[in-house]
């Protein structure tokens, strides 16, 4: 009866939690740049000089990636933090992801703007889309309460569902939106109704820190008499989180929309979505709630060995490249499994499941985000031909395109020197610290089964005789200056990997 | 005393790279001064050798020499830990000098589609990765040069292989690494389970029996960890019944590609066996031994029939390889000083002796452009040097006394004879004498198949009258202006593959880069066959360190 | 009579429960994206209704705030559903999921 009124009663002023604004600048910048971009290009009457708009982008995405260095030093001194009244943190992992959604819009920012001028598509909402998506990424990885978190991950979607539909000449994009549309909205609902659960049973969204789910879960006694609740919750929780990080069985719509979407904006959701979907996984599952991890880690376990075997056998019988990739996605997706099983297991093997969780993260944005900047030039005008009979000959034609995405495609399989090599290395190390053998195996050959797929498309480019159908393949700047900023990261990091597993090590153990 | 010169082993293994970066900066077009860069590279790389060898301390070959032990990857507590013991230094040598070799050889015998430039270049990074794997004493180390051997010989299968190299090319691949993938996770199982703190082979192999004592380790969980190294190395080796990749790698790779195969790449997997399986897990080591063993066998009995079933010269070649690894893994087997010896003994006089007659099955196939056993025929009439020299490859082979085959062979049955027999203190029971006595037998009447294929084989190519077909092209006496011949085949290679127009040219015999590029190793062959004690000496010391353990 | 005449929050919970399933079964059977849009709200609303009623349970306000938010959200959804619908009907005029088979699967 005094529900509504309880809270006035307790305070004669309005309290207003504190912001640290600070704190919250990366945040800011991109979504200042998006309402700039928007706003700005719906002012304008003739738009603005070409390139403008993702160079803003660019230059958005480097500055908050930037600022989220500046923020790392400060937690490296003075620890974690959280802003606006402990509804987002900063803290290693956060940063962690949000560096890598920021070096996936900036690589994503290149290469859409040789894109769009290729389609003759005039397009300022893309980059406004962009940012609010990295954004929404950015909010997900930092969310200290599931509802934040939720409202994250509606602005990462809602965002991703119009740039996949955005090719406005291509009906398969405006398709692949629907899909993307209807499937995401499926499993946001999903997600939505697990928060519910878990507030049922636990009586608070709030994830980490005083009255949070992790407390509340360590007095067992209290939570016991909701424990079904709590389960049932979890699991929703993690059905949503599954779809958005196209987990099998939750895959399907994953080749589909790849498929149709333009082909930049794929890249940026395998990079930046998965990335932040996974950062979600590891806020609210796993460092939130690991009183209760005998429940949910088995589900975890089959969650990524299906991923793993199913992702990588069914890559192997596509025949276009786009397809071939989203599901190579789905396979990667279950080594980061891999490594979010071996997180669960807490303790020291646990921080190495997150570091190797956080590594894998960031190389695969890079790699992914430069496979599929290759794959958009050689898919040509008209963003169609993505079959491999278009790859065929491509090394004889362009050779330091094929080479480019031999490097990307070797890294993918796991070659030595690449950064793939040290991603899936670090995620079976910690899968084996947890003695989780099975699954470190069963990622191994499922590794090999997907090292067919990337080998077949290295033999229609290197051994096939023959050229490549359709026009030649043309190189503009800002995609060459993506691809090239990719292989370089992807060899600095496979010849010297040890900055950045140390990073990522840091970033596992500073948590809030 | 020990030599502390920390830098031989690094620039040994890492100078082909700097070939590498400046034929980056070549044009293709100039193939001259590719091939020649490249050749300087492989060069410079084999005199580093050559003062590795001349600096080695003998004295001391069972110790780790030119050692090198600094930090890598701290995060994953791997280390850069190098150094060069009695094992690894003859195999060390070897990659170094096949290397030169081919690259001579290649000097004319570019295969198609051309392109000296990326085919030097692989076989640079082909040698840093072999002769890294040999000197590599740290397990993730050793993991990354095992791994990276993997890719220039996929391209070189794939880019300048036969008609099939896709095929061949994928199933190398896909083999070996799915061998890597158990090895992999048995080293990580072995650094977590033994709570290493480094990857370092010795280091580790010391947790493991102070584990052992304490309890904190089973057995079961050694087995297990010993059986995913021994899936990784029995892949490549290649033990029946992994084996099905190489006689298509190899029957598809170039000559080149075929001659690094046979001679350095297979003996990764048995190298593993001997510096990594068997030191760091004797207890397991002793309980797979017999079932090693069995394999052995069988694949010296299966690759010897599958050599009389072939009808193509380098598949026969391919199984024969079979059939010898198989000699290799027996002697491994039986855990003995004596068995090991031969084993490592074994392994560098398959590599010079296969390695030849896959020089020769290529030289012939530049010839007759084919190597269709029925369609050759009086190759002593028509080629004579390259048939004698095939010959003595092949009783080489056979394992005759007095040539280097025979050395690795022989002893390698005869330990069977009296395997292991344990070693109380680490609780290694000893292995069963009638086991090993009937793999004993059985390998012997391998042998005499060995005679009976390579005989045939050559009863049927060298002997004889040339074929109707090749009649008339043979090689005149006169006819050795290599330059000519040299221009000729590269001109040649490139159009054409086969034989449909029915026009051949006339056959020359031994053109001047074969010989030099032959003449080395057909001398080694000679030389370790009279003077075996010049290799055993340099193994003995090392190897008897691991025999010990198992009261060999 | 009926003895539980009184209505405990379990009933509302319930209530959600059945709309939610409802939702959801129409989404994986129907194959009208509009009627799929609407499926997909009603399972956010049956969300909302058990917020409601854990928020009354615990005599906390949390829960009924959000649901303001997943109101906003629901209709940024369909916002942005119904103008992906709208660029597909105009290509094409019958907009129905097993139509779109553009792309396969």
């Amino acid at each position: 009866m005094h529900l509504l009124l309880s809270p006035m009663q307790q305070t004669d002023k309005l309290i207003s939690p504190s912001v640290n604004w600070g704190s919250l600048t990366p945040l800011l910048v991109l979504l200042g740049a998006g309402l700039v971009l928007l706003v700005g290009a719906a002012l304008s009457a003739r738009g603005w000089a070409k390139g403008l708009y993702a160079t803003l982008t660019a230059a958005a995405a480097v500055a908050a990636g930037v600022l989220q260095f500046v923020l790392w030093n400060s937690t490296v001194h003075h620890g974690p933090k959280s802003l606006v009244g402990e509804a987002l943190v900063v803290d290693g992992p956060s940063l962690f992801i949000g560096i890598s959604i920021c070096a996936a819009l900036l690589l994503a920012a290149l290469v859409t703007d040789d894109y769009l001028r290729r389609e003759d598509i005039d397009s300022p909402e893309v980059y406004g889309l962009y940012l609010m998506a990295a954004l929404g990424g950015l909010v997900m990885a930092a969310s200290n309460d599931l509802i934040v978190l939720f409202l994250g991950l509606e602005v990462l979607s809602i965002a991703l569902y119009v740039l996949a539909a955005s090719h406005r000449k291509r009906i398969e994009s405006q398709e692949a939106g629907l899909k993307y549309f209807i499937l995401g909205g499926f499993s946001s609902a999903f997600f939505l109704y697990g928060v519910a659960l878990v507030y049922g049973a636990t009586g608070t969204t709030r994830l980490r820190g005083p009255e949070s789910i992790k407390t509340a879960l360590a007095l067992t006694v209290e939570t016991d008499k909701h424990r079904a609740l709590l389960v049932v919750g979890v699991a929703l929780l993690l059905v949503g989180l599954a779809f958005k990080v196209a987990a099998v069985p939750f895959h399907s719509w994953t080749p589909d929309v790849y498929q149709g979407a333009p082909t930049p904006v794929t890249g940026f959701m395998a990079s930046a979505a998965k990335a932040a979907a996974f950062g979600a996984l590891l806020r609210s599952v796993v460092l939130s709630m690991p009183e209760l991890r005998d429940d949910w880690r088995p589900a975890i376990w089959v969650l990524a060995i299906l991923t793993l075997v199913i992702g990588s056998t069914l890559a192997v019988v596509q025949t276009n490249v786009k397809r071939m990739l989203a599901y190579s996605s789905i396979s990667h997706a279950g080594f980061i499994l891999v490594g979010i099983e071996a997180a669960a297991h807490g303790g020291e093997s646990g921080d190495r499941g997150i570091a190797s969780v956080l590594f894998y993260v960031l190389t695969y944005a890079v790699l992914v985000s430069g496979t599929f900047a290759v794959s958009t030039l050689v898919g040509r005008s008209g963003d169609g031909a993505h079959g491999l009979d278009s790859y065929r000959g491509l090394g004889r034609q362009r050779p330091v395109l094929a080479l480019a995405l031999a490097v990307f495609l070797l890294a993918q399989a796991g070659v030595p020197l690449t950064s793939g090599f040290v991603a899936k290395f670090s995620v079976i190390t910690a899968a084996a610290d947890a003695s989780s053998y099975a699954i470190a195996i069963i990622a191994m050959l499922a590794a090999v089964i997907g090292a067919f797929l990337y080998l077949r498309i290295i033999v229609s480019m290197f051994l096939e005789d023959g050229d490549a159908e359709g026009e030649r393949v043309s190189i503009p700047f800002g995609t060459g200056a993506a691809i090239g900023i990719s292989v370089a990261f992807t060899l600095v990091v496979g010849f010297f990997p040890g900055w950045l597993l140390e990073l990522a090590r840091d970033a596992a153990t500073r948590l809030y | 005393m020990l030599t502390d010169q920390n830098w031989v082993l690094s620039v040994g293994v890492f100078l082909p790279l700097a070939g590498v970066l400046v034929m980056m900066f070549i044009p293709k077009s100039d193939e001259l001064l590719v091939k020649f860069v490249g050749l300087l590279a492989a060069l410079a790389t084999l005199g580093i050798g050559i003062y590795t060898l001349a600096e080695f301390d003998y004295g001391q070959a069972e110790k780790l020499q030119f050692a090198v032990n600094t930090s890598w990857i701290d995060v994953i507590h791997s280390r850069y830990i190098v150094g060069l013991d009695g094992l690894s230094l003859p195999l060390y040598i070897l990659s170094m000098v096949i290397t030169v070799l081919v690259m001579i050889y290649s000097w004319n015998h570019v295969p198609s589609p051309g392109n000296p430039k990326a085919f030097y270049m692989l076989m640079l990074v082909l040698q840093v990765g072999m002769a890294g794997t040999f000197v590599a004493q740290d397990l993730v180390l050793f993991f990354v040069f095992f791994e990276i051997v993997l890719l220039p010989m996929y391209f070189m299968i794939g880019v300048w292989g036969g008609e099939n190299r896709q095929y061949a090319s994928l199933k190398f691949f896909l083999y070996t690494m799915f061998g890597s993938a158990f090895m992999l996770v048995a080293f990580l199982a072995l650094f977590f389970k033994t709570g290493g703190t480094t990857f370092s082979m010795t280091q580790l192999a010391d947790l493991v029996q102070q584990k052992y004592a304490e309890g904190g380790l089973t057995s079961t969980t050694m087995n297990l960890i010993f059986a995913g190294m021994a899936l990784g190395f029995a892949v490549k080796v290649p033990m029946f019944p992994f084996h099905t990749w190489l006689p298509d790698a190899h029957t598809q790779a170039p000559t080149q590609g075929s001659v690094i195969l046979a001679a350095i790449l297979l003996k990764l997997g048995t190298y593993g066996f001997v510096r990594i399986a068997l030191p760091i897990l004797p207890q397991a080591a002793k309980v797979f031994a017999p079932w090693i063993g069995l394999l052995s066998v069988i694949g010296i009995i299966y690759g010897a029939w599958c050599c009389l079933a072939q009808t193509d010269m380098k598949r026969l070649i391919a199984f024969s390889s079979v059939a010898h690894m198989g000699f290799v893994m027996l002697g491994i087997s039986t855990l003995t000083s004596y068995g090991i010896n031969a084993a490592m003994f074994g392994m560098v006089a398959h590599g010079l002796i296969t390695g030849m007659l896959f020089f020769v099955a290529g030289s012939v196939k530049d010839r007759y452009h084919t190597l269709e056993i029925k369609r050759l025929s009086g190759m002593l009439k028509q080629v004579p040097k390259l048939g004698w020299i095939m010959g003595f490859a092949a009783m080489a082979s056979l394992g005759l006394p007095g040539l280097a085959g025979f050395w690795g062979e022989f002893p390698a049955i005869l330990s069977a004879f009296e395997p292991a027999k344990g070693n109380v203190d680490l609780a290694i029971g000893p292995l069963s004498v009638n086991l090993y006595r009937t793999f004993m037998i059985i390998a012997s009447i391998g042998t005499v198949f060995a005679a009976g294929y390579l005989l045939w084989l050559y009863q049927r190519t060298a002997f004889g009258t040339p074929t109707a077909e090749f009649a008339g092209l043979g090689a005149d006496a006169d006819d050795q202006d290599d330059h000519a011949h040299g221009a000729h085949d590269a001109h040649e290679g490139a159009e054409d593959t086969g034989h449909a127009d029915g026009h051949h040219e006339k056959l020359h015999d031994v053109g001047i880069f074969e010989w030099i590029a032959w003449a080395p190793m057909l001398a080694a062959i000679v030389f370790f066959g009279v003077y075996p004690q010049a290799m055993f000496k340099v193994f003995d010391p090392a190897v008897s360190l691991i025999s010990k353990k198992f009261g060999g | 009579m009926i003895a539980a005449a009184d209505v405990t929050p379990t009933w509302y919970l319930l209530l959600a429960a059945a709309l939610f399933a409802i939702g959801c079964t129409g989404v994986l059977v129907r194959r009208n994206p509009l009627v799929m849009f609407m499926c997909i709200e009603l399972m956010l609303n049956a969300v909302n209704l058990s917020f409601v009623a854990f928020s009354r349970t615990y005599l906390d306000i949390k829960g009924q705030t959000t649901v303001f938010f997943v109101l906003v959200v629901a209709a940024a959804e369909v916002v942005v559903g119904l103008g992906i619908v709208v660029a597909i009907l105009r290509r094409r005029p019958s907009a129905n999921a097993d139509d779109i088979a553009e792309l396969k699967g």
